[in-house]
């Protein structure tokens, strides 16, 4: 077992890490649970990975995430920074002050209120016994209530987190009274960490966790890239660079896509745009691959035939972000078997480090990759389907090429839960067989294709999203009739979903380089530059912005034809 | 700025409007902070809404806490800050004297004097009360042995004012002797070499001062020792794991064997080292009682542990940056990057290394060493507020002891400085200013008193009795400040009540600035906006 310690920054950052935890820890209900559907258990995935065992002060065994979340203050909602949901604060006047004999004084903040899924997470704490058993019926319905308020508001990610988290994971930062509503740039965060030491203390949570792995595999960095934090996690990157120099840091760069909104006017599009060319080249030299996350639209994607989601809800579109992330570390998670063996349940070890290398060392040396993920993955054993499999994956990553023809890309495919056209489980070899055959059916094939797979599917656990539209069926089938325009479907009709994801290097990722090269260019570097009083606020220099087109332009270089190809093959 | 809102049109009733704001909010400021001044000062619990407690009985931390939105409140906010950044003190007194000149400013405003006059006069008034702590502050003499006594003084005077008389004075000695370990003549003093670490505890509040190190991590082997006497110490930054090498990460190996084998050359690599160590571990300690422990900043995986424990060696992995400076400091030798680098001169030394287990969490002891130049404070507290409230407090108690050494001076407390330099501005200085700036000057020294007035306050006393009395000591010729207890003039001298002399400084020089900027409405207004622009 190999671990991976994860990172999440930012407010969409810590949205899909709470959906991505409570896939985890579904899973691990599941696995538990003589009731579920045995895949759970025959081909579970190693869950030490992503999970430490320890215990608490009071001696009770615990077993938590990996986990250092980074969020403005107030983010975490009526969960404590310590990660316990409902120590109650009317309790205050009891609490005593031990060093200090004077005066003191109270002042107790109006209790965040929980919401109905919250309180029914405290109460199955304090009974735990009632869960299973008891009135069915009754049950579903108290579930489908909780379903609605959670479709109803989410105000924060700890909303719908049913994960127990460890008291070192959760830091809120002080943002010497920024407003952070108005951290939207890369600019208004450059000070904030630095100040009162805040990023030593990040540094101090992560060593906590990266001291105790015997074999750390890597960091997988989630980071909310909209705004400030992307200067928050390129300092922290920075600091993880130096300190863990070769562990591997696969970084996703994720964004809620009503943040992607149009500008109001020339200098606020001005800004944005440099905006994501300095948070770009910041954070890609400090990662070893780089997974822009963040179409701006998901509600109109090639998704929406299956999928019904709100883009204004970011409880909807992180949802997506996080299935497609989780089905990306399932290679991480397998066993680790010779590569020509084969298990009946997984076949495809791959460690974050072998995956980096795999990506950006071989075919055209590019370390910024698309995701694509088909969710649900269509039937495999289906004729029609499977020629096309690979025309089924729809791309997550934005302001890309839909010339997808690259005879030197590289990519990895995840395939997990997949099923036959009857509904069952599609074996390992057929998996392998029907992909092969469907690559062997296209005129330019990739240069090289990694492909993992595992049996066990996407859980869908209760605080999941309905956006299922009615055509999916109980384990993510699709259905060819159904009814019309019903309701979409939720965790209570949906058990598991198949999934297919693929990280890929290729040239399609071309334009989305360039735009940020050339904004750069165009209004920071370039003579009498409109962005350069931007970027001088921004508190850079002459020098400075010129390195940062210089690694941009670095970027571009795997993809000049006039490039040596074969000087990349050792 | 919502005020042009309100009131579009009118550019002069919304300068003396927006004049106006800027008092209010000084002074709303002022009212929140004045009840934490001094040793009778008020502690703060903050409950949040998830119910996470804070305790501070201190300027800086309660800003911190604050939600300010007021762009001016802000501002002062982020003097204030800075004042405790710079000397690590004073940010109550700060606020407070700034919140006092917008008061005393207001008065005179208000019966017509125009701000400028106002600004002048402060300008001439904190030139002249620099001038004069010159002459009153108490000159330190810092030789080859600092006396202990002056050090432990302001120690207390500080210390009392975050934690009850009992609690401070316990830690008293413990701020005084981290600083003068870690002190090296004729260098500036680092903290950082002084580490503060907490242990949650059952019941009591305990500190102590380990002159060693306090590391927050343990063995990661099952076998090794978890306590050792005669340590050699081998503080190093070498990776004792095994980790693809760039070039060889082979991907495509052609065969599960070629993969044996590149691994197997990789771990060779990596047990080489490990073997360095050991070759050295037995050089040093053969034939002896003698003990070998290393503290690695990289991994150690769990083979290189197996090793290392079957060669009877402590090793502790991913030691923190900073400890590699410390633990030279406190043990000797040096910090070694390479195996190649493999002498006995490297090596520190400490007379006990042990383990201590608290739940999931484990320290290391690094103790008994021989000429410790960084030592650790060990906080021991019931839960982490009152934990965190600790922490702060021995973060000023070692500034001041810091600022005391590096200033050579300290200041009379209680109050004394500012009824002195108030009598000196009005008697001496006013006279020598023309016209209204004469007001400023006035202005200014009443502006002082807000500390012993405060003082006076929060011991219940009555103020306007309180300063009459200082007063009168101060015109016969005599430095007295408040006694907390009975109002009644004390020698601050005599009583061991000192402030350092370079936080006075800065509280003079930063509360007028920020005043008159304040005043001088116009530039508040740019101000303001390049508040939300980020620097
Ligand atoms: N025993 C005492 N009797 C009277 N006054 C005292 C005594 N001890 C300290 N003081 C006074 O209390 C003031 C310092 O109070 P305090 O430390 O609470 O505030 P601060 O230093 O301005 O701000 P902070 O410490 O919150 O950053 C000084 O003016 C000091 O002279
Ligand atoms: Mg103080």
């Amino acid at each position: 077992m190999r671990e991976v310690v994860t990172v999440q920054v930012g407010g969409f950052a810590n949205y899909v890490g709470s959906h991505f935890w409570n896939f985890q820890d579904e899973l691990l209900g599941l696995a538990d649970d003589p009731g579920a559907d045995p895949v759970f258990k025959t081909a579970a995935l190693d869950m030490d990975v992503l999970y430490r065992s320890g215990e608490t002060h009071q001696g009770v065994p615990t077993f938590c995430p990996r986990l250092v979340s980074v969020g403005p203050r107030g983010s975490l909602g009526s969960l404590s920074s310590s990660g316990n949901l409902g120590q109650s604060s009317a309790a205050a006047d009891q609490i005593n002050v031990v060093t200090w004999s004077g005066n003191v004084t109270r002042s107790v903040s109006k209790p965040h209120g929980r919401n109905l899924f919250l309180q029914s997470l405290v109460e199955e704490a304090q009974s735990p016994s009632t869960s299973n058993d008891g009135n069915n019926s009754l049950k579903n319905v108290e579930d489908k209530n909780l379903i609605e308020c959670l479709e109803n508001g989410v105000n924060f990610w700890t909303d719908y987190s049913k994960v127990q988290y460890h008291p070192q994971s959760l830091y809120e930062l002080h943002g010497s009274w920024t407003d952070f509503d108005k951290f939207d740039n890369y600019g208004s965060a450059q000070q904030v960490v630095s100040e009162w030491s805040q990023i030593e203390e990040m540094n101090e949570r992560l060593r906590f966790f990266v001291e105790e792995c015997d074999h750390i595999q890597g960091i997988q960095f989630i980071v909310d890239d909209s705004g400030g934090f992307s200067s928050v996690a390129a300092q922290f990157l920075e600091n993880i660079a130096d300190d863990y120099t070769n562990t591997p840091v696969l970084l996703y760069c994720v964004r809620d896509p009503v943040t992607l909104g149009s500008s109001r006017n020339q200098r606020e599009s001005i800004t944005r745009s440099l905006h994501d060319a300095v948070s770009f080249s910041k954070l890609s030299s400090f990662c070893n691959l780089m997974v822009p996350i963040g179409p701006p639209s998901l509600s109109r994607s090639y998704m929406s035939p299956f999928l019904h989601i709100q883009d204004e809800k970011p409880f909807h579109s992180s949802a997506i972000c996080a299935a497609a992330i989780h089905s990306v570390t399932v290679p991480f998670r397998l066993q680790r078997m010779g590569p020509s063996s084969d298990l009946a349940h997984s076949s495809g070890y791959l460690d974050i480090g072998e995956l980096v290398h795999l990506l950006s060392d071989q075919g055209r040396q590019n370390m910024v990759t698309t995701l694509d993920v088909a969710m649900p993955a269509p039937s495999l054993t289906d004729r029609d389907a499977m020629g096309n499999i690979v025309m089924k994956l729809h791309s997550l990553t934005p302001e890309i090429s839909d010339q997808d023809e690259d005879p030197y890309s590289v990519e990895s495919l995840v395939v997990h839960g997949a099923l036959d056209r009857g509904g069952q489980r599609t074996s390992i070899s057929q998996v392998k067989d029907s992909i092969c055959s469907a690559y062997e059916g296209r005129e330019t094939k990739p240069k090289f294709s990694h492909l993992a797979v595992s049996l066990c599917p996407l859980p869908i656990p209760l605080p999941f999203p309905s956006i299922f539209r009615s055509n999916i069926g109980r384990h993510g089938e699709i259905l060819s009739n159904h009814p019309e325009g019903a309701q979409p479907k939720g965790s209570l009709d949906i058990e598991s979903i198949p999934m297919v994801t693929r990280l890929r290097s290729s040239s399609v990722i071309l334009p989305f380089i360039e735009r940020r090269s050339g904004s750069l260019q165009k209004h920071g570097v370039a003579r009498g530059a409109i962005g350069s009083q931007v970027l001088r606020d921004w508190g850079f220099g002459r020098e400075e912005v010129e390195d940062m087109g210089e690694h941009l332009a670095k970027l571009l270089l795997p993809f000049h034809p006039e490039m040596d190809l074969t000087s990349d093959s050792d | 700025m919502s005020l042009r809102v309100l009131n579009p049109n009118a550019e002069v009733l919304n300068k003396s409007a927006a004049l106006h704001m800027n008092i209010n909010a000084a002074k709303g400021l002022q009212d929140v902070l004045k009840t934490n001044l001094g040793p009778k000062g008020t502690i703060k619990m903050l409950v949040g809404g998830a119910g996470d407690i804070k305790l501070t009985k201190d300027g800086n931390t309660l800003l911190k806490e604050m939600q300010i939105q007021n762009p001016t409140a802000i501002m002062i906010a982020r003097t204030a800050v800075a004042q405790d950044d710079t000397s690590g003190d004073g940010t109550t007194s700060t606020v407070l004297f700034i919140g006092e000149l917008m008061k005393q400013a207001e008065r005179c405003i208000d019966e017509g004097t125009h701000p400028r006059f106002l600004v002048d006069g402060f300008d001439v008034a904190k030139r002249a009360t620099l001038e004069f702590l010159e002459k009153f502050k108490t000159p330190v003499i810092m030789g080859d042995e600092p006396d202990r006594e002056i050090l432990k003084m302001i120690a207390r005077t500080t210390l009392r004012t975050k934690l009850y008389e009992g609690l401070a004075d316990q830690l008293t000695d413990i701020v005084v002797n981290a600083v003068l370990c870690i002190r090296k003549p004729d260098e500036p003093i680092d903290l950082f070499m002084v580490e503060i670490m907490h242990m949650r505890h059952k019941f009591d509040v305990d500190t102590r001062l380990v002159e060693g190190l306090v590391l927050d991590h343990g063995s990661r082997h099952p076998d090794m020792k978890r306590r050792a006497e005669n340590c050699y110490i081998l503080t190093c930054n070498v990776s004792l794991e095994y980790e693809k090498s760039e070039i060889n990460a082979g991907f495509f190996y052609s065969s599960a064997d070629q993969r044996e084998k590149m691994v197997s050359a990789e771990r060779r690599q990596v047990d080489e080292r490990v073997k360095r160590i050991i070759e050295l571990k037995n050089k040093v300690c053969a034939g002896s009682d003698k003990n070998f422990v290393v503290i690695n900043q990289k991994g150690i995986d769990p083979p290189s542990l197996d090793l290392l424990s079957r060669a009877g060696i402590i090793a502790l992995r991913r030691a923190k940056r900073r400890n590699m400076e410390r633990l030279v400091l406190a043990c000797g030798g040096e910090a070694v990057n390479s195996v190649d680098d493999l002498t006995e001169d490297c090596l520190g030394w400490a007379g006990l290394v042990y383990e201590h287990v608290l739940g999931e969490e484990k320290y290391t002891f690094v103790e008994n060493v021989k000429n410790p130049r960084s030592c650790t404070i060990l906080i021991k507290g019931p839960n982490d507020h009152t934990i965190a409230q600790i922490k702060d407090a021995v973060r000023d108690g070692l500034r001041s002891v810091k600022n005391t050494v590096e200033d050579e001076a300290v200041v009379l407390g209680a109050g004394a400085f500012e009824v002195a330099a108030k009598k000196h501005l009005i008697d001496n200085v006013k006279k020598t200013v023309k016209g209204r700036a004469q007001l400023g000057v006035e202005a200014f020294a009443e502006a002082l008193l807000v500390i012993p007035k405060t003082l006076a306050q929060n011991s219940g006393l009555d103020t306007q009795d309180v300063i009459v009395s200082l007063q009168n000591e101060h015109d016969r010729g005599l430095v007295v400040g408040l006694n907390h207890h009975s109002g009644e003039p004390i020698d601050p001298q005599m009583e061991g009540i000192f402030d350092n002399y370079s936080v006075k400084r800065q509280i003079i020089n930063s509360g007028p600035i920020i005043s008159s900027q304040l005043l001088l409405v116009d530039e508040v207004i740019r101000a303001g906006r390049n508040m939300r622009k980020p620097t």
